[in-house]
């Protein structure tokens, strides 16, 4: 292969540079839009809102990353570390909050946490009768609900740290004079600090995307005043001038966070791993550490799901399903169904130009594919809005535009599984390709598909399950008539009518438990083959 | 031999595409009347429901915020596949036709049945329902004379006793609007810290949440919407709870009075339809329906509120007119953002 | 056959018939029992899986003692009921794999067991410790920044560094490289020798175990098989194992007839005290024959191995069996020839006969 000959690119890679040029595009809309405002507008967002915001945003995603870390590592610990009835149950039950969509869970803790609630009620009981629990719309509440929501993922991250770490490194401890204690703070948790933090970044990030819960608790973050400036507002200048502060700290916030991994990453010396043996526990330890598990399960999902399952039943058995709900059902597994082939399909040349020799052009390309990623849902919205309006006005309105912020917003997903998968086949992909021949389709379909399959499904799966949970960008550009189950439960839930609510919830929950059981399949993947 | 194969798949991914982009309709109104309506579901299918089991023509409806469907109607200009507005503030009604979204409604009847006041002069918008904005109090926490202004609310004695609607409520930024019109932005400001500060966590998204905290005593007193009151009473006649009426005395602010409205928009491609459902909403039958289900006041003269409520020419209302409402929006957003409240 | 070499030097560690179970995945082990004095490098050598590794983290405290009762300087540190934890056991510890903290610094590695020590106090410790080791200009590197010869000496030091009553190193050698252990081996023997440290190292290298030991104790399917200086566990291995895992051994059966024990190869005496079996087999190591006059003779020359300073014939007796002898280098007999073998040992080692020899 000789490179003086200029050769004309593939049209798979011209392909991909136009995927990523659309792609990017919204955003940039975004961005000059936000640039070319007027200044009384950013003086004005900056002397009401984003104080405020800053504020609020980072002091929620701080305390909501402190109790993920506490909770995250100490489930993570219990259940690598001790062996008792149903450890390998809980194994599985413990990341089911992932099933909940945020909103969900948010909309169940307005009814708990009420004046005169069910919770404020059970804690009479403890603190006596005028004792009062804290309000579902506050700091407090917000951060209840984001937390429960959200430590799974530090859970995860902590588990496979802790099952991949080398059981010497504690005993070393141990044998120089330190408790297990003293061991767990001085080795175990700095050991598995580049975890741990992967896992905060991954939580942080989510906080200040979150819109649903949010708007639910009215508590106000960059999104969630996003949304609102949108939605009240006469134009969408502040909108796209929050949007911009808000990407930009985000960009900030990962490039940190890479910095920090870089630095942070640790060698291990050579030599034989050995496992951590999990210990037989007593009868008292195993009582606490039930115990323990039981109340963050019941807080995270149980007691949620179950009144989801109580409402709906109420909702059949009143009547009150909703005349149109199997048409919403519809809608929403269309709509999920087309994105996740359509990202799939678009991810494919992308995939493919990140799993070749990178030049810069790639790179900004891939680079450009993954923007969507740091944008929360209703900036997504805005951005692709803003750029219907000035290109394709008489697409707005219709299903394509929701389909395009859907693409925008969850390639990333896809991108991200289908590359890691591609990335198996790499040395050889394009000298394969070359050699095929005539039968280059057959072999496809009898060599190189059967690898990527199983990578490829579980991106889809990915795409499917985020698209079917997506409220703002849905809420702001459906067309007439299509309401989708994540619709419906907003526009029940702010009215608190739980019962109408539960059915679409319960029925979301139901069709994401699978998949969260797939990602944790996932996790535990790379666990086995060290082991 | 490799441009071929990728050209081969690349048409069958185009293929793909096109197929599936085919199999939900690109839009869904077909021949249905499409309403945009910024109320809740809850209180205005009811009336549609009625209109379509009489007239026979099938109704989409999309709901969303207000403003965002201004927003919308605006950016999908002609395309717009909406016919009918609908919404629970007259100022946004009012935006609305500023911005050339709504069409004069040249319509026998409407002259008669609404007074000139809760219309647009060109009935580009057309009132359907009045809501006054009051206090709800428990009757057996606070004596009806504790209270004679709407800014008595932001005093300390207040402090912990009082629930106000979020910060999103249209009610209550026209409420702020009115404030602001009558007693300028620095009294208003003042009272909206008051008004925080005492209501602290009893921020209430809705006002049926309102209602019912006043009614099990979580707190004395709310800002709300006076239908609200009375759909909870036809519930719970037994709740402790009743309305009062501020700021009567002469020359007084007078209460805030908002309209819930209809306009034909601009494009519309169903004009007889929505003809049809303006007529049968400001027909006695229909306007009977906000009065009896939603307790709101009928617009219709000739129609009667429900017979618990005050009539409402009895008391004195804010001389703001309410296609004011419309400008005095965005600069209210701007001092409520500026307070702070939530 | 515990020939314990008298000296007066304390015992600091004991082993009373100690007994672990399989229960925690590592081999089981049964009654061992043995005892090192202050000074004393013991090794514990066998093949993979014969319970050495079980016996030294038994030792250590990461195991739990099932029967029998391990003693640190004269107290019980673990019995079937009592445990002490390990960090309480003042015992350091050398990992196979070292487990440097990949987190820490070679001084925080070195200084992690000297907590309760003040901060002057520690960093002279540490000093004197990297100096010790002659690491002293790597305090500031993290240890994946060091050789593998290197990481050794920080987890030599680590261990060493809050004074532990007892040195124990798992396989410490087995991560370097031929060259390096060769060295390693003799540095680590006199840093032991010189700050006069108990030490016990696990190993499945005889060679090892006899380059470092004071006393080695051969270990097979978790039983003891011998506990014994490094040339009693060559020249008179207590069992048929022993012989063989420590060195080349051959056995060619024998007869005892008027206290002689009589083989193909010649007459030995026998062992004062033998009781057993008349039929034996007799343990003969390549340095225990010597080959004399070629030629002529009833043992042919099979193989040979160059050696360096020996070479290491397989002879072919007139039986069929095959012996192993060795001679110095400068000896060279031809392939093939005919030669005669002389027993030179002066003392026996047999064994009752085994069905399949």
């Amino acid at each position: 292969m000789s490179r003086t000959r200029f050769r004309f690119p593939s049209p798979l890679i011209v392909v991909a540079f136009i995927l990523a040029g659309l792609i990017t595009l919204p955003l940039l809309y975004v961005i000059v839009s936000a640039i070319t405002a007027d200044t009384a507008v950013w003086r004005r967002l900056w002397t009401t809102r984003i104080p405020e915001l800053l504020f609020n945003t980072f002091s929620l995603a701080l305390s909501v990353a402190v109790i993920d870390l506490v909770l995250g590592v100490s489930l993570a610990w219990i259940l690598t570390r001790y062996r008792f009835v149903g450890s390998t149950v809980w194994n599985w039950l413990i990341i089911l909050p992932l099933a909940i969509p945020s909103y969900v869970l948010a909309y169940t803790y307005t009814f708990l946490l009420q004046r005169n609630g069910p919770l404020e009620h059970a804690w009479q009981m403890v603190a006596g009768a005028d004792a009062q629990i804290f309000s579902p719309f506050s700091f407090a509440g917000a951060t209840l609900v984001m937390s429960i929501n959200t430590f799974p993922f530090v859970y995860l991250l902590a588990r496979s740290a802790f099952q991949n770490f080398n059981i010497s490194f504690e005993e070393a401890a141990r044998a120089t004079g330190a408790s297990p204690l003293n061991t767990f703070f001085r080795v175990s948790l700095p050991m598995i600090r580049p975890s741990l933090m992967a896992g905060l970044f991954l939580a942080i990030l989510y906080v200040a995307s979150d819109f649903g819960a949010m708007a639910m608790l009215r508590y106000q973050t960059f999104t969630y005043a996003i949304y609102q400036q949108m939605t009240g507002r006469f134009d969408n200048t502040a909108a796209a001038c929050l949007s911009l502060f808000l990407v930009s700290c985000t960009f900030i916030f990962l490039l940190g966070e890479r910095w920090f991994r870089q630095r942070s990453r640790f060698y291990q010396t050579t030599g034989r791993f050995r496992k951590p043996i999990p210990q037989a526990c007593s009868p008292l330890q195993t009582l606490g550490f039930t115990g323990v598990l039981t109340i963050v399960f019941a807080t995270a999902f149980g007691i949620p799901v179950f009144l989801l399952v109580q409402w709906t039943m109420d909702a059949l058995a009143a009547g009150e399903l909703a005349s149109g709900f199997m048409g919403y059902v519809w809608n929403t597994i269309s709509l999920a169904g087309i994105t996740a082939t359509l990202a799939l399909v678009c991810g494919i040349p992308l995939a493919y130009l990140a799993c070749r020799k990178q030049t810069w052009a790639s790179l900004l390309c891939i680079q450009g594919a993954y923007t969507g990623y740091v944008l929360p849902g209703p900036v997504a919205a805005l951005a692709v809005l803003v750029l219907v309006s000035h290109l394709m006005p008489e697409l707005y309105g219709t299903v394509l535009v929701l389909l395009i912020a859907y693409l925008v917003h969850f390639l990333p997903v896809a991108l991200q599984g289908m590359e890691s998968t591609l990335h198996q086949l790499t040395p050889n992909l394009e000298e394969a390709a070359r050699s095929l021949g005539s039968r280059s389709l057959r072999t496809f379909r009898t060599v190189t598909f059967p690898l990527v399959r199983g990578g490829f499904l579980s991106a889809w799966i990915l795409v499917f399950v985020q698209c079917m949970k997506e409220l703002p960008a849905t809420l702001l550009l459906r067309p007439v008539g299509f309401d989708t189950l994540a619709i419906r439960i907003w526009l029940e839930a702010s009215e608190e009518l739980y019962q109408l609510a539960a059915p679409p919830a319960l029925l979301i929950v139901a069709i994401t438990i699978p998949v969260v059981f797939l990602l944790l399949k996932k996790v535990q993947e790379p666990v086995k083959r060290k082991a | 031999m490799r441009s071929q194969s990728t050209a081969r798949i690349l048409t069958y991914s185009v293929c793909l595409i096109v197929s599936l982009l085919c199999a939900p309709p690109l839009s869904f109104s077909g021949d249905s009347l499409v309403v945009y309506s910024g109320r809740a579901e809850r209180l205005i299918k009811p009336v549609l429901d009625a209109f379509q089991a009489e007239s026979g023509i099938a109704i989409q409806m999309l709901t969303a915020d207000s403003t965002a469907l201004v927003n919308r109607l605006r950016m999908e200009g002609k395309r717009s596949p909406a016919d009918v507005f609908i919404t629970n503030d007259a100022g946004t009604l009012e935006r609305a036709r500023e911005l050339h979204l709504l069409q004069a409604i040249d319509m026998p009847g409407i002259e008669a049945a609404i007074p000139q006041s809760f219309r647009a002069p060109d009935n580009s918008w057309i009132g359907l329902s009045g809501r006054i904005w009051v206090v709800v109090y428990n009757t057996t926490m606070v004596k009806p004379d504790a209270l004679s202004s709407i800014l008595d609310l932001a005093k300390p004695q207040w402090k912990g006793k009082v629930a106000i609607p979020s910060a999103g409520s249209v009610y209550l930024q026209t409420g702020v609007s009115v404030i602001r019109e009558t007693k300028g932005d620095a009294v208003t400001k003042e009272f909206l810290r008051g008004l925080k500060d005492n209501a602290g966590s009893s921020v209430y998204g809705k006002n049926r949440q309102i209602v019912a905290a006043v009614a099990r005593g979580d707190v004395a007193v709310g800002l709300v919407n006076h239908y609200y009151i009375y759909r909870h009473l036809a519930k719970h006649p037994d709740a402790p709870i009743a309305q009062l009426l501020l700021d009567q005395e002469e020359n007084g602010m007078g209460l805030v009075l908002n309209a819930a409205g209809i306009g034909i928009t601009a494009h519309a491609k169903h004009l007889a339809q929505a003809k049809a459902l303006v007529q049968f909403l400001i027909s006695t039958k229909g306007q009977q329906m906000f009065a009896s289900v939603n307790k709101e006041y009928p617009l219709n003269a000739n129609v009667d509120a429900a017979p618990e409520l005050l009539p409402l020419k009895s008391f004195q209302v804010a001389r703001v007119p309410l296609s004011r409402l419309a400008e005095l929006r965005d600069p209210t957003m701007t001092v409520i953002e500026h307070v702070g409240l939530r | 056959m515990t020939d314990a070499t008298p000296h007066d030097n304390p015992i600091v560690l004991e082993l009373q018939h100690v007994t672990c179970s399989y229960e925690s995945g590592q081999p089981a082990i049964h009654n061992i029992s043995f005892t090192a004095r202050k000074g004393d490098i013991i090794s514990l050598l066998g093949p993979s899986g014969c319970g050495k590794t079980t016996t030294l983290r038994a030792i250590a405290g990461f195991e739990s003692v099932v029967e029998g009762t391990v003693l640190l300087n004269g107290t019980p540190v673990a019995d079937g009921n009592h445990h002490v934890p390990p960090e309480q056991r003042r015992v350091g510890m050398v990992f196979q794999e070292y487990a440097l903290f990949p987190h820490l610094r070679v001084t925080d590695n070195v200084g992690f067991g000297l907590n309760q020590l003040s901060a002057h106090d520690r960093r002279r410790r540490v000093d004197d410790m990297l100096s010790l080791t002659g690491l002293s200009e790597y305090g500031h590197r993290y240890p994946h920044e060091l050789s593998g010869g290197q990481q050794q000496r920080v987890a030599l030091a680590r261990a060493l560094a809050p004074q532990p009553v007892l040195l124990l190193l798992d396989e410490p050698f087995s991560n370097l490289d031929p060259d390096m252990t060769y060295k390693m081996r003799g540095e680590l023997h006199d840093l032991l020798k010189k700050t006069q440290t108990t030490a016990v190292l696990v190993t499945h290298d005889h060679e090892e175990a006899f380059t470092m030991a004071d006393q080695v104790a051969v270990l097979h399917q978790g039983r003891l098989e011998q506990f014994a200086s490094p040339e009693t566990t060559y020249h008179l291995p207590a069992s048929r194992f022993v012989a063989e895992f420590v060195g080349q051994a051959d056995f060619i059966p024998g007869e005892i007839h008027h206290h002689v024990v009589v083989t193909e190869i010649g007459d030995l005496p026998l062992p004062q005290g033998y009781q057993g079996s008349n039929q034996v087999d007799v343990m003969i190591r390549p340095d225990d024959l010597e080959i004399r006059g070629s030629g002529s003779g009833s043992a042919r020359i099979e193989t040979r191995q160059f050696r360096g300073s020996e070479n290491l014939y397989g002879l072919r007796l007139e039986s069929g069996r095959l012996v192993h002898c060795s001679e110095s280098s400068t000896q060279f007999y031809a392939l093939n020839a005919q030669v005669e073998l002389k027993v030179k040992a002066t003392h026996t080692v047999m064994f009752e006969q085994s069905r399949n020899s």
